[in-house]
């Protein structure tokens, strides 16, 4: 497992407390789960994403995370349509891993309710929680 | 490892079935998640005859027709923990932690992997020599499977767990590819001795074995205790 001033956490995302991070900075937003969930699943074999066009409400489960004998549910950020998913996942979930804020990204969506962005934490919050957790 | 300020409670279930216990610890993550449960609980029980599918797989797995199962009054039910398909049945000890692993301090692997050594320790003290497989989860004599690990988590709380074959039922294990594997047999640990078995001394040892390796102190309690607190 990474120590924490070892994970790569990017100064232009958005974190949530169960590890996922927004990218808020084009029309659309792109979400995935950021290096310390990576870190902590270990191999990931099996990606499942939604449908394009799903609705979900901020905090739905959006998709799943398989890595060796564990699955882990993954979270909406913010409520929004799912407008574009990663399928190069179908066949390569281990992008996830390896480049989690870009080969590995997961969904894109539109927000519903841009206000939503502010609950979520820049890099040095989302760092302060984590301290606090480990 | 951590010990913790929360207590662990330990419940033993009588034989139930599958969805049942499902139902359980769904609500006991949702206390958990919820923050209005702070303890970690590990439910033990056996289940009545039941093939569980895992996330992503796999009906490909099944060997019989699901006319014959229902025939053997056997459900096929999807499961929420990873893994493939399996079966459960009496006289499989199966272990249900619901731990907030954030919390332990512990990854995903290094959960997996001491649940795995619980296992292995048990098997150790009925003299029978399991270890793990360098590809395959869960415990192994040889390509022979004693013991499965599975889990799901769900805001950092991890439910599900192990199955461990203590004088389980064999015949079933031949009409799936157990965990999706085909060179791989399954055994129990009454196979592999000579000495009688009794399911509920195994588990008095693997929850011993359990509470070492988490380092923690076991709380007994019983369901309708854990159900007033949900």
């Amino acid at each position: 497992m990474k120590e924490i001033l070892e994970l790569n956490l990017p100064q232009n995302v958005l974190y949530t407390k169960d590890h996922e991070w927004m990218d808020t900075t084009g029309n659309t937003m792109r979400i995935g789960i950021n290096d310390y969930a990576q870190d902590q699943l270990g191999e990931i074999v099996y990606v499942e994403l939604p449908q394009i066009g799903a609705c979900l409400n901020k905090g739905d489960v959006f998709g799943t995370v398989e890595s060796v004998k564990a699955v882990s549910e993954v979270f909406m950020p913010v409520s929004g349509e799912v407008i574009q998913v990663n399928t190069d996942l179908e066949n390569a979930p281990e992008l996830v891993s390896s480049s989690p804020y870009e080969k590995g990204w997961m969904i894109e969506i539109k927000a519903s309710n841009p206000d939503e962005v502010k609950t979520m934490m820049d890099r040095e919050a989302y760092l302060k929680f984590l301290e606090g957790i480990k | 490892m951590t010990a913790t300020l929360n207590p662990w409670y330990f419940v033993t279930l009588p034989i139930m079935d599958y969805e049942k216990v499902k139902d359980l610890q769904n609500q006991v993550v949702s206390g958990k998640v919820a923050g209005t449960l702070g303890a970690e609980v590990v439910i033990w029980v056996e289940h009545h005859p039941v093939i569980t599918i895992g996330h992503h797989g796999g009906k490909e797995n099944l060997m019989v027709s699901e006319d014959y199962l229902q025939e053997q009054k056997i459900p096929v039910i999807a499961a929420e923990r990873g893994g493939n398909i399996t079966y459960h049945g009496p006289g499989q000890l199966i272990a249900y932690p619901v731990v907030n692993l954030q919390r332990q301090g512990l990854s995903v692997t290094e959960y997996v992997r001491l649940l795995e050594q619980v296992m292995i320790m048990t098997c150790h003290e009925f003299s029978v020599q399991a270890s793990r497989n360098p590809v395959n989860p869960g415990i192994f004599i040889g390509n022979r499977k004693l013991g499965s690990v599975g889990i799901a988590i769900r805001h950092g709380v991890s439910f599900h767990g192990f199955a461990l074959n203590i004088d389980i039922a064999l015949e079933p294990f031949q009409w799936i590819h157990p965990c999706g594997l085909r060179d791989i047999k399954i055994t129990s640990l009454q196979k592999e001795t000579s000495s009688p078995l009794n399911l509920k001394m195994i588990q008095r040892s693997a929850q011993q074995h359990f509470c070492a390796l988490f380092g923690i102190e076991p709380v007994q309690v019983e369901l309708s205790e854990l159900e007033k607190m949900l």
